[in-house]
């Protein structure tokens, strides 16, 4: 088992090599010259100058990605161009809110969709099964502005339960936080819930059909001991390759739905900084996020060892 | 038979009605008995009803889309009538099945101790530690060597001849009166088969458990069973003790049954195969279900035939039974 965790582990060095270069070189095909930008209406050539010799963009590109490697590995992301403060800074500024938000967002996607995969392939062919699948399809395919702003229209406009947008942490105060974040998180959830939904439902179909099943009920133990612990356990393997995939998708934040809410994560960091060009946000945050998306599947493949004693060995 | 049946079917009749409204009848009329530390054989090819026979005595039959009528006598309860909580009761306690794929009805999650203690802990208000050594008790007792370590094993460590015995320790745990067998070594090497036979006839002396022998193999029959109900197109065709069975077989689907196995005490010949198909057992005839494959056929065979007696101890469902004036 160690073996094969250290085998994974090994892995991971050439693919987060090949996704380091992938970041700088599509950074560097982009349209449009970040000195320029900055220089804004300045066009003096001397200023512009300056500032590529500043941010080492005179160099050849090579050379740019060995620097900008370098000082990844000391931590230092760069700086903002824009906002004149280190990426790293605005990294660890935005993380927890997107990290907040993922958080919340799989546990209502968890909770709905696997509650609703299991009662749905154990009622098969019944209303019930019915009814779950059209809901979750409409959750798949309801677009997740359309959602986000029928939420507010309901919750904060015409009930004033919630509030419409903005975002306070929970180190400050835990239910103004939890009030702000409730409606994205749950915009974001039933999205993936819709799919963690139809996968738990197939492969609790497959495990209700097998024959450890049989054997189970044969042992004359209860529905919900068969259904819960012996065909459970045997069907989670997909959903935990899902679950991680849908995490890694959240922590790149949430585009649209960051928008809608107002809320200051990572979607919302990284838009700006792409349509100001600024390079070093993007590079930064790209590299955090495609690092995270390629650990989380890693705990993914240590989530199949631990559900699956065949891999132990 | 000399003591009252612990185990009596009366009538079972089987229909699964599909999805598309297409109704068939798996299981049609079967009556047979047994008796405490007596083995039956059922006997029959893949399709015949046999499974679905076992299963709905265990009450494992999908409550969707299926309708049984007759009686299932276990200990004098009928269990068609009674609760699936009620029967949940008595499966793996009173009433346990061991099935023909070794190879996937042990839980690949669980180590095979977990699965027998979980199955003694069910039905007995012991301990888990008590129950743990009951486990390798059991595991011990179906020659499983170093049984207290095979304990932690996950059951793909395990061959499939030893899932099997894990299969066996696990329904006998609780001492059950009845044991159904599904096929269960017909997945099995040959050399395997023989082990597993022998170890369920030396269980069954030591416990005195009644089985329920289900194969399609008369070698199998013939070697463990005491009697055997032959089954064909969802019906008991012929039922009788194993001697008599084999020196003479009172159905004309039971001789073809063994014109079929080979013979050392004989010229090689071609073995003789039943000619034509199982009939459509949505669209079953009206008449004998073998008719249209039997040597024997008369015009009375439209009509079907009882499960009638033909001898002390036996029955056959022929109008020309007995057999022994047609072979003269």
């Amino acid at each position: 088992m160690l073996q094969l965790i250290g085998k994974r582990l090994a892995q991971l060095v050439p693919t987060l090599f090949f996704v380091s270069v992938l970041i700088f070189s599509l950074q560097h095909l982009l349209p449009g010259d970040p000195a320029l930008v900055m220089a804004g209406e300045e066009r003096d050539p001397v200023v512009i100058e300056q500032i590529r010799k500043q941010y080492g963009l005179d160099q050849p590109v090579p050379v740019q990605y060995v620097m900008w490697i370098g000082n990844v590995f000391t931590g230092d992301l760069g700086e903002s161009m824009r906002l004149k403060v280190p990426v790293s800074e605005l990294i660890v500024q935005k993380l927890p809110v997107t990290l907040q938000l993922a958080v919340m967002a799989m546990i209502v996607a968890l909770v709905l969709g696997v509650a609703a995969g299991v009662l749905s392939a154990v009622k098969k062919d019944s209303a019930w099964d019915y009814v779950i699948n059209v809901v979750g399809l409409a959750g798949i395919s309801t677009p997740n502005f359309w959602l986000g702003i029928m939420l507010i229209l309901l919750f904060a406009v015409n009930l004033g339960w919630l509030p419409a947008s903005g975002y306070v942490s929970p180190f400050e105060d835990l239910q103004r936080s939890l009030a702000t974040t409730i409606m994205p998180a749950f915009v974001l959830g039933t999205a993936i819930a819709g799919v963690i939904m139809r996968h738990t439902r197939s492969a609790m179909l497959q495990a209700l059909a097998s024959d450890y099943v049989r054997t189970a009920r044969a042992k004359g133990l209860s529905e919900r001991v068969v259904v819960w612990k012996h065909a459970m356990r045997n069907a989670l393997t997909p959903v935990i390759t899902l679950g991680a995939l849908e995490f890694g998708t959240l922590l790149s934040g949430a585009v649209l739905t960051e928008q809608i809410f107002s809320i200051p994560g990572f979607g919302k960091l990284i838009v700006d900084a792409v349509f100001n060009r600024d390079y070093a946000v993007v590079q930064g945050v790209v590299l955090v996020t495609a690092t995270t998306y390629i650990l989380l599947n890693l705990l993914a493949d240590l989530g199949y060892i631990l559900a699956n004693p065949r891999l132990r060995t | 038979m000399s003591e009252a049946p612990i185990l009596s079917v009366e009538d079972l009749a089987v229909t699964f009605s599909g999805p598309d409204g297409r109704r068939t009848r798996a299981v049609d009329g079967v009556s047979f008995s047994v008796s405490p530390g007596r083995t039956l054989g059922i006997v029959g090819e893949s399709g015949c009803g046999k499974s679905v026979t076992s299963l709905s005595v265990m009450g494992l039959l999908p409550k969707v889309g299926t309708a049984i009528s007759g009686r299932i006598l276990f200990e004098g309860r009928d269990l068609l009538r009674e609760s699936e909580r009620s029967l949940r009761d008595l499966r793996g306690d009173r009433l346990a099945m061991i099935f023909q794929e070794p190879m996937t009805s042990l839980n690949p999650s669980y180590t095979i101790g977990d699965q027998i203690v979980e199955a003694i802990v069910r039905h007995r208000a012991i301990g888990r530690r008590e129950a743990a050594q009951r486990a390798v008790e059991m595991l011990e007792r179906v020659r499983i060597p170093e049984p207290a370590a095979r304990f932690h094993d996950y059951p793909h460590k395990l061959s499939g001849g030893m899932r099997q015995r894990v299969m066996i320790a696990m329904a006998l745990a609780c001492e059950p009166r009845l044991l159904i067998a599904d096929e269960p070594t017909t997945a099995l090497d040959v050399t395997i088969q023989a082990q597993i036979l022998e170890l369920m006839r030396a269980l069954r002396e030591e416990t005195g458990t009644a089985i329920v022998l289900i194969t399609h193999d008369l070698g199998v029959v013939a070697e463990v069973c005491d009697e055997v109900a032959v089954m064909y197109a969802g019906q008991v065709v012929e039922r009788a003790p194993v001697e008599e069975l084999f020196r003479f077989p009172q159905h004309p689907y039971t001789v073809g049954l063994m014109g079929s196995l080979p013979r050392f005490d004989r010229p090689r010949t071609r073995l003789a195969a039943i000619e034509g198909a199982v009939p459509d057992m949505s669209r079953p005839p009206e008449g004998c279900r073998f008719a249209a494959r039997c040597p024997f056929r008369i015009p009375r065979c439209e009509t079907m035939p009882e499960l009638a007696p033909v001898g002390p101890d036996r029955s056959a469902r022929c109008w020309r039974a007995p057999l022994e004036e047609l072979a003269a």
